[in-house]
């Protein structure tokens, strides 16, 4: 089956300027990522990686460079049109989960939506479904500090979804997870992916290959084949 | 966004912070209360200055008199010519019935009241006490007309009748008293038949006098004003003895009336109609224009007191600013976060400045209280005051030493609101102007 690129960057550039250092996050980065494909970034620390996501979601602008999702030139769009493609097109899922510690399961999901003006009824809705589609339906009315960070991280899993969006971005989801639970947020994303989303997603955990149909490799702000990846990883023998 | 979203969710985010919320907010509480309680007192005393104005006389009242032309006040004789001398009224215009229907046909004009005084000593007797009062008459069947209240009696002036004020009714003297006599009592006249005797003298210096009876029917009221010391007789009577002394008859339309009293339909057009009466040609005065610059000089007080409770206000507002850039500083990460999930920056910055308004709204709510509180406290601790002051100035009851007008509070909130909402302008700006990824990874 053909599939349609979604993502395409050209030539990406992130520069950083810290003082009179300029650190190259990326260095000229093409990528182009398959509509409803499961693409996982992989890379040391410091390749650029997070970057790229950022990047790809709207949150950052880059140096130079385009990024095209779903036909829309990013850097073509204002700062207001930005907060739309992020509230309707991409759905974030991150490390550190990022729920606000003070709402309820229910409202961390329903969120969004309010920045999207639907009606508070509609919200409450939308966020139960989620919430039962990823399990959490006994957790409603419970805080961050209430669950563990599995749960935490399917209510991140559902608030990404609330808005409908075609493109999931996850930075790291399992990175503070312990493996069991990593695996299942991993399942739970692959879930997404056969749902007919397109999934990106930026890990250390090579077990999550298993569900790519896509992989990338970066290094110092490039891509580079896994060869090449694997030969970096790989600890020089004594001479 | 909703604005109802955006509502819920400032309180929500406030609800968060109660304590801090609640310190910032004490800050905008004191500084409103200073500002509502320092213009409330100001207000007081301009009620208070107004009552005792209201008090003298009445306020629709404009007296008209003939201009008097400026001139040197001294006269001199220079080759046998008389030059300078004092201001002289002016002839044209004159208060005759003519003026008297020129200034009833002004829009607003109630009513053209003549008024005179007897141009020749007149003095009550009783046995062998002796009253001067200053003696008047209003060409007016009811001297209610004109504000003068009563005491006692009637205030309808008939032919041979009179009405006399509180403190001459008590004004009283024995020809014959001599120091360590006791002062003379003064006699009930109320309704009683008294001699008014007139004196009059002849050019070769021979006094002559009448005597007339006159009948006491009423007592103005004590209001620190003309009537207290004069007595009101009928117009018809007086022109009669001026008659009697000037030994010739009166011709209004040569001579005129020395003043005329312009009663005007509404307080409000009383000096716009003066200014008119000026125009005409008119000397016109108003207890309204005295009232008008007392208001004007406590509406200056009421500013610079309210520019003194606001400095509290300006220190409250540095408060709230410093507690929203700190709450910027906790909430980066959840700034990155709705940037992530859709915020815009115009949402960003509407739930801060939000917040920052709210801070200010519940402390101007807690200072309008506060300050509501505090003027009660202060008008109880005054009344005893204030209770001989409106005593010893003839008013009908003590005022309060604070007045809270109906716009105070109001704009007390609407103020306090807008303080915190430009406190929050600075570290809004900043939150909404944030990189969301920056913000995403702040430490």
């Amino acid at each position: 089956m053909d599939q349609a690129a979604f993502v395409i960057t050209q030539n990406l550039r992130k520069t950083f300027v810290m003082g009179r250092t300029r650190v190259h996050a990326l260095a000229g980065v093409d990528v182009t990522i398959l509509e409803k494909s499961f693409t996982v970034i992989m890379g040391p620390s410091g390749s650029g990686k997070s970057t790229l996501l950022y990047l790809l979601g709207g949150l950052d602008r880059p140096t130079s460079g385009t990024i095209i999702v779903n036909g829309q030139d990013l850097n073509t769009l204002d700062e207001n049109a930005l907060a739309v493609y992020r509230r309707n097109t991409v759905g974030f899922v991150f490390q550190q989960f990022n729920l606000v510690s003070s709402m309820t399961a229910l409202e961390n999901v329903a969120f969004p939506l309010r920045f999207g003006g639907v009606a508070a009824g509609l919200r409450s809705k939308r966020a139960k479904e989620l919430l039962e589609q990823v399990g959490l339906a006994k957790h409603m009315r419970h805080r961050p500090v209430e669950m563990s960070g599995g749960q935490q991280q399917r209510v991140a899993i559902a608030r990404a979804l609330v808005n409908n969006p075609a493109l999931i971005l996850a930075d790291e989801p399992t990175g503070n997870l312990d493996t069991v639970t990593g695996y299942s947020i991993m399942q739970q994303l692959a879930e997404l992916h056969a749902g007919g989303r397109t999934v990106v997603v930026v890990t250390h955990d090579p077990r999550m290959l298993r569900f790519a149909t896509n992989t990338m490799y970066l290094l110092d702000g490039q891509c580079v084949s896994r060869e090449e990846y694997e030969a970096s990883s790989r600890v020089p023998e004594a001479g | 966004m909703r604005f109802f979203d955006l509502l819920s969710l400032i309180f929500y985010n406030l609800g968060r912070r109660k304590g801090r919320v609640a310190l910032t907010a004490v800050g905008v509480v004191i500084g409103t209360a200073s500002v509502v309680l320092l213009v409330a007192l100001a207000s007081g005393l301009q009620r208070n200055a107004t009552r005792q104005f209201a008090g003298i006389g009445d306020l629709t009242i404009i007296n008209v008199f003939p201009k008097f032309e400026a001139g040197p006040v001294m006269e001199a004789s220079v080759n046998g010519k008389i030059v300078g001398g004092s201001g002289q009224p002016s002839t044209n215009k004159i208060l005759n019935n003519q003026a008297i229907e020129e200034i009833s046909a002004l829009e607003g004009v109630a009513q053209v009241i003549p008024r005179d005084s007897l141009h020749y000593p007149g003095r009550l007797k009783v046995g062998k006490l002796e009253n001067y009062a200053y003696v008047f008459a209003v060409a007016v069947p009811d001297t209610s007309i004109l504000g003068y209240e009563l005491a006692a009696g009637s205030s309808k002036l008939e032919r041979g009748t009179a009405i006399i004020g509180e403190a001459a009714a008590r004004n009283w003297n024995d020809p014959n008293w001599r120091p360590g006599q006791p002062q003379p009592e003064a006699p009930d006249i109320l309704n009683k038949q008294v001699r008014f005797i007139l004196t009059r003298w002849t050019q070769d210096g021979t006094t002559v006098e009448k005597s007339v009876s006159l009948r006491i029917v009423g007592l103005f009221k004590e209001r620190r004003g003309e009537t207290d010391y004069a007595m009101v007789v009928n117009m018809d009577d007086l022109t009669q003895w001026n008659e009697w002394g000037d030994g010739k008859r009166i011709n209004r339309n040569k001579t005129g009336y020395e003043q005329l009293m312009v009663k005007a339909a509404d307080t409000r057009n009383v000096t716009t109609l003066a200014d008119t009466i000026t125009n005409l040609g008119y000397q016109a005065s108003t207890l309204q224009e005295y009232v008008e610059g007392i208001n004007n000089l406590y509406t200056i007080i009421q500013i610079v007191f309210g520019g003194i409770g606001a400095i509290s206000l300006l220190v409250a507002a540095i408060g709230i600013a410093n507690t929203m850039t700190m709450a910027i500083l906790e909430r980066t990460r959840e700034i990155g976060l709705m940037k992530a999930i859709g915020a815009t920056n115009r949402n960003v910055m509407s739930i801060f400045l939000g917040e920052a308004a709210g801070i200010g709204l519940i402390g101007g709510m807690g200072g309008v209280a506060l300050a509501w509180g505090l003027a009660q406290v202060v008008n109880v601790l005054a009344a005893g005051y204030l209770a001989t002051q409106a005593a010893q100035m003839g008013a009908d009851s003590a005022g309060q030493a604070t007045y809270i007008a109906p716009w105070l509070p109001v704009f007390a909130l609407v103020f306090s609101t807008v303080v915190g909402l430009l406190s929050g302008l600075y570290p809004a700006l900043r939150a909404a102007t944030m990189i969301p990824v920056l913000a995403l990874k702040y430490e």
